[in-house]
């Protein structure tokens, strides 16, 4: 069959399956989603569905599985970063950006349960208005997914309330690659969703198997995700932000692993000097290179948080933790933003919202950005951070625009530690050297121990290629709720 | 059908003579029928003492290729650990039984399968550390409370549940192969269980554990917490009326009642919203005077006093830990308007005291097994999770099936003895209803199931989540519809990794 | 009662918790030195524990299991040190060692049991009143000349088999301790057979059963009111076997109760500084299983509840501080414990008619509590049983260690 008869006979059958209006093939729209920020080579999609309900989802599914049409499901808007939303090998996207209900906010259970195509920008003043908050990922973009968010594992900025990694993700509904529906948890039953009291929130199960890690970190390729329940914290009624500036790299992450281990503070990040300028640069041109020189090479930033009950004896006992523990190490918390002083209620406003200005503060300096992030314990950053330091120097790109964020998950067990190399993708020479520094200092960071768990674009390949008996296992796993490899082929090692 | 000479003789090359045997007398301590149920497990065909991963890939091979089944177990708590049919052998850990490593500073454990509570709780006080020891006894490996079984303990409040802290594993598969899960699967340690991608720690453990049926864990990490009490168990006294008690300067203990369940839920669910109390649970009451008495007299004597049907029908036990005074006295005020909110009181202070004298309930709970002192027939059941708020409604719920054995007399007459567990400072709960039953009754074999028959039913006709769907194969395609055919997607994944069906099949 | 039918209860209550191999949680004090049980330790094999051994027992008795090779050497190479049991009725309502024991006489009286070196044991008492065959008229030859006896005492020294042709140090510093502290007792000279000890525990229970008649009668017609002994394995014997035969109308001491006591009363006092690390050894029949056995003959009725109520052996009033409070009384003596210590401490491997039977495993045993002691940093380990002595200083042989052991009548009679 020709090209153009397999779209056309896969949009009739998509016809019966989703609304009219919701099928798109216009070349100007598609051409939106065949390529992003990362690395990962331009990909045409065919067409662009957007499903509305599960059901809707589950013939598209059974669709694609007749024809062996990949589906490459997108939930958040552009700007996207990693690769896992470019098609690899063609396929239909699926745009769940019309699935866009706020189920339900339970502030007496404290959970959430929305669709994939809430994002952040939608869900924080929901929450607030219930005196809930999100435990988020730093900044995130107002148009991204909260559900891929959760799903992707994506770090959170209060360590204290993450239990593992893949918290605060709970229940979820996924329609896997064969067309069942499927719900984890204590959402599983008995019976239909409709008749459950439980709140679904037990995360577990059901029996001896935990479906919903299957669907984390997947990238879309074991199966779609048509709602989820994440964890809601309650909202501060009094915090106060304070800054620890560190020169040393080699001092940085012990303060936030003894302040961790106590359940200290509520937030808890670090941020180099370069990220911090493009996060708090109002004037770009005349702020960035002010804030670069003058910020302190690190600031962590901590948050002591009294909730409804006697916040302000609770923020009390908190700070004298954080003073002795600080001095214990010789450090110094200050309520100031050391290098931009008058800009802390700034600081806490972006933390308690989303990224909602443009550009997004990664694209500030150079419209681009590439980024390399892993996991490590809290204690290793440091070494990463000097070795990094040591991969960049072999090439042409100036060590002082590379950003660091380190970002202590799992009550400070381990660690997200990411460097930004922001860029002009216009320039194509920076760009080849910006490649070939990227590519290298994966490698390098890999080899050293960084452990990449959320492997995009050519990062797969490379973790991959060393955990050979995994794949056998993924595959497996793959060959059971995707048979027909109909969902994102061509990403992680399917 | 007894191990044929020749597959003896292959295991045998693997772990050596001394560590393999199929006497009689040697099988005896693996067959008998546990206390709870009438059933006897099958007699295994040889118990194997493998000294390491090698030797249990070279063995889990041999079976795979002679199509001999194989469990592992190490102390065999459970009823499910043992022979689940004929042609089985054991692999008994034991020998496997190192603390690897310890590493403080990015508070892990990497543990063999032979690690018992009890050493590794005190171990790692000595370091200032602790992390969740299930309630299953001081003699209970780790590894399988981890890796294998469930993982409830009683300070789930501050903490969570085992789930949780399972880290980095190696897993000897089915088959054969090892596989490394999580980070240790990148070299990158095994500080992380998820990834990369997908995470593979999904198939090892889901509410509960795959009981030996899908492989076996020959290491694992788990995560750990700061530990605020002291370095040595401040143990006085003598067995079985030891005192372990605590600086009350920041161990402060509180035991309330409440008039009606609905209050005892309230103000757990404040005291999670208020992030206080390192441990917070509305516990058994038969249970709490079993634990509490030395003898099954002893206990009669309490029970048939009263006092604990009286002032523990309706209990929330309250423990703060902290670091300081100045923190204990801001939870205790924090705690104190709840409980005058919510209409609490504290109860007897006969009770109380036994706890403060014995803090070692929310340590290591090394007296637990004084739940089975009334002859042993006992069953737990529910042993589910959902909100504070589910938990408190399938509690309330009980009195419809439950009275009906009691009136019979069929089982202990203690409607309350059920408990409420909160996780993660109230984010969800756990719930357990504890029976009892008489084993001099003439059909007292009958009773756990009937009872636990009842109880799901209970569950199932009001759309409660309170029973997690079994692994035994006949329950599972009985109820894995009910539950998202979850059985159907667990069967795939048995046969994908365990093609030849060795590795412990369920009935 | 006392036969092995009397404890199906036990049998069928056993739910694999394992705390019968492990020390219990409250005196767990890490990795090491956390295993109680010593056959468990050395086999590993779960039938190598108090709880294989009841399930082995409820499968001889039910005729699943059979008498077969190796059986009978599974079953004896237990020192019935009673750790299981203990730590069992810590949490249960249970008989482990008493099971056990029960076990042992059912093969003895099946003609499958004993160990032959054992059997001599009830070859010897018979002939000679002693378990090593000596002439029995040898048993005092130990008798300072210089000893005060009384021969109205109502108090008598039990001096024991091992004492008496092993150990007789010991029973010269016991009766020296007793004429300084000024304590009127007799010995029972050609009237003290052996006090049965390693038959009962070997299951030679009609043979026991004999001398206990025999020693018995002996006290009886000597109207002794108070039994002393140095020896915890015949203590532990008088207190816990021989009620199960005949009431005891006497009381029966250790030597270091009596000297706790004279010390609290001024009798006896120690003045000369010995300048030792020591730590103190239980021996099982002092500490864990020293509780008088009541003998109990009633019906378990339903959950558990005995009718009559029983009175339970669990070990909380074993002799633990008497032995320690006189250590601390000798000047520089520092006394550091070791973790497995009083009713969780582990055994010599000397019990049980072990050594005899499986000299290897009881040395094995003996090296295991050997370099526990020594892990303390302590130069000398101090216990009050000749068994315990016998075992322990082989086992420093044998590993040319630089730690002494001390009776720890040897030391008080230094420091007098």
């Amino acid at each position: 069959m020709h090209l153009s008869e397999t779209i056309a006979s896969f949009r009739d059958g998509l016809a019966k399956v989703v609304k009219p209006k919701n099928i798109v093939d216009d070349s100007s729209v598609l051409e939106g989603y065949s390529k992003d920020c990362s690395f990962v080579a331009k990909g045409s999609p065919l067409l662009l569905a957007y499903p509305e309900n599960k059901e809707e989802v589950q013939g598209i599914v059974r669709l694609a599985n007749q024809s062996r049409m990949p589906l490459v499901p997108v939930s958040s808007g552009p700007p996207r970063f990693h690769g896992d939303t470019v098609p690899s090998q063609g396929g239909v996207i699926v745009d769940f950006s019309k699935m866009k209900r706020i189920v339900k906010i339970d502030p007496l259970n404290r959970y959430a349960m929305v669709e994939p195509g809430v994002t952040y920008g939608e869900l924080i003043p929901e929450l607030r208005k219930q005196g809930l908050r999100l435990n988020a990922p730093l900044l995130p973009r107002a148009s991204k997914s909260v559900v891929t968010s959760r799903l992707e594992r994506e770090p959170v900025f209060i360590p204290k309330y993450q239990y593992d990694y893949v918290d605060p993700l709970l229940t979820l509904e996924v329609v896997y690659g064969t067309g069942d529906d499927f719900r984890t948890g204590s959402a599983s039953g008995p019976g239909p969703l409709e008749r459950l009291k439980a709140d679904k929130v037990n995360p577990w199960g059901p029996g001896a198997i935990d479906f919903f890690r299957f669907v984390s970190g997947a990238q879309g390729t074991m199966g779609l995700v048509t709602w989820a329940i994440t964890k809601t914290e309650v909202l501060p009624s009094l915090q106060k932000l304070y800054f620890i500036p560190v020169e040393d790299v080699e001092r940085f992450t012990a303060p936030m692993n003894h302040l961790l281990r106590r359940r200290v503070v509520d937030e808890c990040l670090a941020l180099n000097h370069i990220n911090l300028a493009a996060i708090l640069a109002e004037d770009w041109s005349k702020d960035y290179q002010e804030l670069k020189a003058n910020l302190p090479h690190w600031t962590i930033m901590v948050c002591v948080a009294g909730y409804q009950r006697r916040p302000e004896e609770r923020v009390s006992v908190q700070e004298k933790y954080l003073m002795e523990i600080c001095k214990d190490l010789r450090l110094k918390p200050e309520t100031t933003l050391p290098g931009a002083e008058g800009k802390e209620n700034t600081v806490l406003e972006l933390l308690s919202n989303p990224w909602s200005k443009g550009p997004y503060w990664k694209l500030r300096y150079k419209g681009s950005t590439h980024d390399i992030f892993f996991l490590t314990p809290l204690s290793q950053a440091s070494r990463f951070v000097g070795l990094m330091k040591e991969v960049v120097l072999k090439y042409r790109y100036p060590g002082d625009n590379v950003g660091c964020y380190i970002q202590p998950m799992v009550q400070g067990r381990g660690c997200h530690c990411e460097f930004n190399l922001p860029c002009d993708e216009s320039d194509a020479k920076e760009m080849a050297e910006v490649k070939k520094l990227f590519m290298d200092a994966s490698e390098t960071l890999m080899k050293n121990g960084a452990f990449f768990s959320r492997p995009y674009g050519p990062w797969a390949n490379m973790v991959y290629r060393r955990y050979a008996e995994g794949v056998t296992a993924l595959k497996k796993l793959k060959g059971i709720f995707d048979p027909n490899n109909i969902l994102n082929p061509g990403k992680l090692c399917f | 059908m007894s191990l044929p000479k020749h597959i003896y003789k292959m295991l045998e090359s693997v772990v050596g003579p001394e560590y393999i045997s199929d006497r009689e007398y040697i099988l005896a301590a693996h067959r008998r029928p546990m206390p709870q149920t009438k059933k006897k497990p099958t007699s295994p065909e040889a118990i194997i003492l493998p000294g390491s991963t090698e030797e249990v890939q070279a063995i889990v091979k041999i079976c795979n290729t002679s199509n001999i089944k194989y469990i592992a177990t190490v102390t065999s708590l459970m009823p499910m650990a043992f022979a689940s049919g004929p042609g089985t052998v054991i692999l008994h850990m034991k020998r496997m039984n190192k603390i690897l490593e310890i590493n403080e500073e990015d508070r892990y454990a990497i543990i063999e399968p032979g690690v018992r509570h009890g050493q590794l709780k005190t171990e790692l006080m000595k370091r200032g550390l602790s992390y969740p020891v299930a309630s299953v006894g001081p003699g209970a490996s780790v590894l399988a409370n981890f890796a294998c079984t469930s993982g409830d303990h009683h300070i789930q409040h501050g903490t969570s549940r085992t789930n949780r802290y399972l880290l980095g594993l190696e897993w000897v598969l089915p088959t054969g192969e090892v596989l490394k899960v999580g980070s240790l699967g990148s070299d990158a340690g095994w500080f992380c269980p998820d990834g990369p991608g997908p995470s593979l720690r999904g198939l090892v453990k889901g509410w509960g554990g795959q009981w030996g049926s899908l492989g076996i864990f020959t290491k694992i990490a788990i995560g750990l917490d700061a530990w605020k009490g002291p370095e040595v168990m401040p143990t006085e006294g003598h067995t079985p009326s030891y005192k372990i008690r605590l600086p009350q300067d920041c161990h402060k203990l509180f035991i309330f009642k409440f008039p009606t369940l609905d209050k005892v839920r309230d103000a757990m669910i404040e005291i999670g919203k208020a992030e206080i109390g390192h441990a917070v649970l509305k516990f058994f009451n038969a249970t709490a005077a079993l634990l509490a008495t030395e003898s099954a007299n002893d206990f009669w004597e309490l029970w048939n006093s009263g006092l604990f049907q009286k002032e523990l029908a309706r209990p929330l036990y309250v423990y703060l830990s902290t670091w300081s005074p100045k923190e204990t006295a801001y939870e205790e005020n924090v705690l104190k308007d709840i409980i005058k909110e919510t209409g609490g009181e504290e109860v007897d202070e006969s009770i109380r005291r036994i706890y403060e004298d014995n803090m070692d309930f929310f340590i290591m709970v090394g007296f637990l097994q004084r739940t089975l002192r009334l002859g042993g027939g006992w069953s737990p059941s529910k042993l589910s999770g959902d909100s504070i708020s589910h938990m408190f409604e399938v509690g309330k719920a009980i009195p419809e099936f439950m009275g009906e054995f009691i009136e019979k007399g069929l089982i202990l007459n203690a409607p309350d003895n059920w408990q409420v567990i909160p996780m993660e400072y109230g984010h969800l709960a756990h719930t357990e209803l504890l029976f009892i039953y008489d084993r001099g009754l003439p059909n007292w074999g009958e009773i756990p199931l009937a009872f636990m028959q009842k109880s799901a039913e209970t569950d199932i006709k009001h759309g409660y989540h309170a029973s997690m769907p079994p692994n035994s194969k006949s329950l599972m395609e009985q109820l894995g519809p009910l539950y998202s055919n979850y059985h159907v997607w667990a069967t795939k994944i048995k046969e994908a990794f365990d093609p030849n069906m060795v590795s412990n099949p369920l009935p | 009662m006392d036969t092995l039918t009397d404890y199906m209860y036990t049998m069928e209550s056993c739910n694999h918790c394992g705390q019968c191999k492990w020390i219990l949680g409250p005196k767990t004090r890490g990795w090491k030195y956390a295993e109680i049980c010593p056959i468990h330790m050395r086999y590993n094999y779960d039938a190598y524990s108090g709880q294989g051994l009841i399930n082995i027992a409820q499968e001889l008795l039910e005729g699943e299991l059979k008498y077969e090779d190796g059986l009978i050497e599974h079953i004896y190479t237990c020192t019935t040190c009673g750790a299981c049991d203990i730590n069992c009725k810590s949490i249960r309502d249970m008989e482990v060692l008493d099971t056990i024991l029960a076990l042992r006489v059912k093969c003895v009286e099946d003609g499958q049991a004993p160990m032959p070196e054992q059997k001599e044991f009830a070859r010897f008492v018979e002939s000679n009143h002693n378990i090593y065959g000596r002439p029995h008229d040898q048993r005092f030859n130990w008798l300072p000349k210089d000893l005060s006896l009384s021969e109205e005492a109502k108090t008598a020294y039990f001096v024991g088999c091992t004492t008496s042709y092993l150990h007789p140090d010991i029973a010269c510093n016991t009766t020296r301790i007793l004429n300084a502290g000024g304590m009127d007792f007799k010995i029972l000279d050609a009237e003290e057979y052996c006090c049965g000890a390693p038959l009962w525990r070997t299951g030679q229970r009609e043979s026991a059963k004999k001398l206990v008649e025999h020693n018995l009668d002996a006290l009886r017609k000597q109207g002794i009111k108070t039994v002393i002994t140095s020896c915890a394995e015949c203590y532990g014997t008088f207190r816990g076997f021989y009620p199960r035969i005949a009431e005891l109308d006497f009381g029966v001491l250790h030597i270091t109760e009596v000297i706790q006591k004279r010390l609290k009363q001024g009798k006896l006092k120690l003045g000369k500084n010995l300048n030792m690390k020591a730590t103190y050894h239980d021996p099982c029949l002092l500490g864990r299983l020293s509780e008088l056995y009541i003998p109990w003959n009633g019906e378990i009725k339903a959950f558990g509840y005995h009718d009559p109520p029983k009175q339970w052996r669990r070990g909380n009033n074993g002799v633990y501080e008497a032995p320690r409070e006189v250590l601390k009384a000798i000047p520089g003596i520092k006394l550091v414990e070791m973790t497995r210590n009083e009713e969780n401490a582990f055994c010599c491997g000397g019990g049980g008619g072990v050594p005899v039977a499986f000299a290897d495993f009881a040395l094995w045993t003996a090296s295991e509590r050997l370099d526990e002691a020594k892990s303390t940093g302590a130069e000398a380990i101090v216990s009050c049983c000749p068994f315990c002595e016998s075992n322990i200083e082989k086992a420093i042989r044998a590993n040319k260690d630089t730690v002494r052991y001390y009776d720890l009548t040897e030391l008080v009679l230094k420091a007098l």
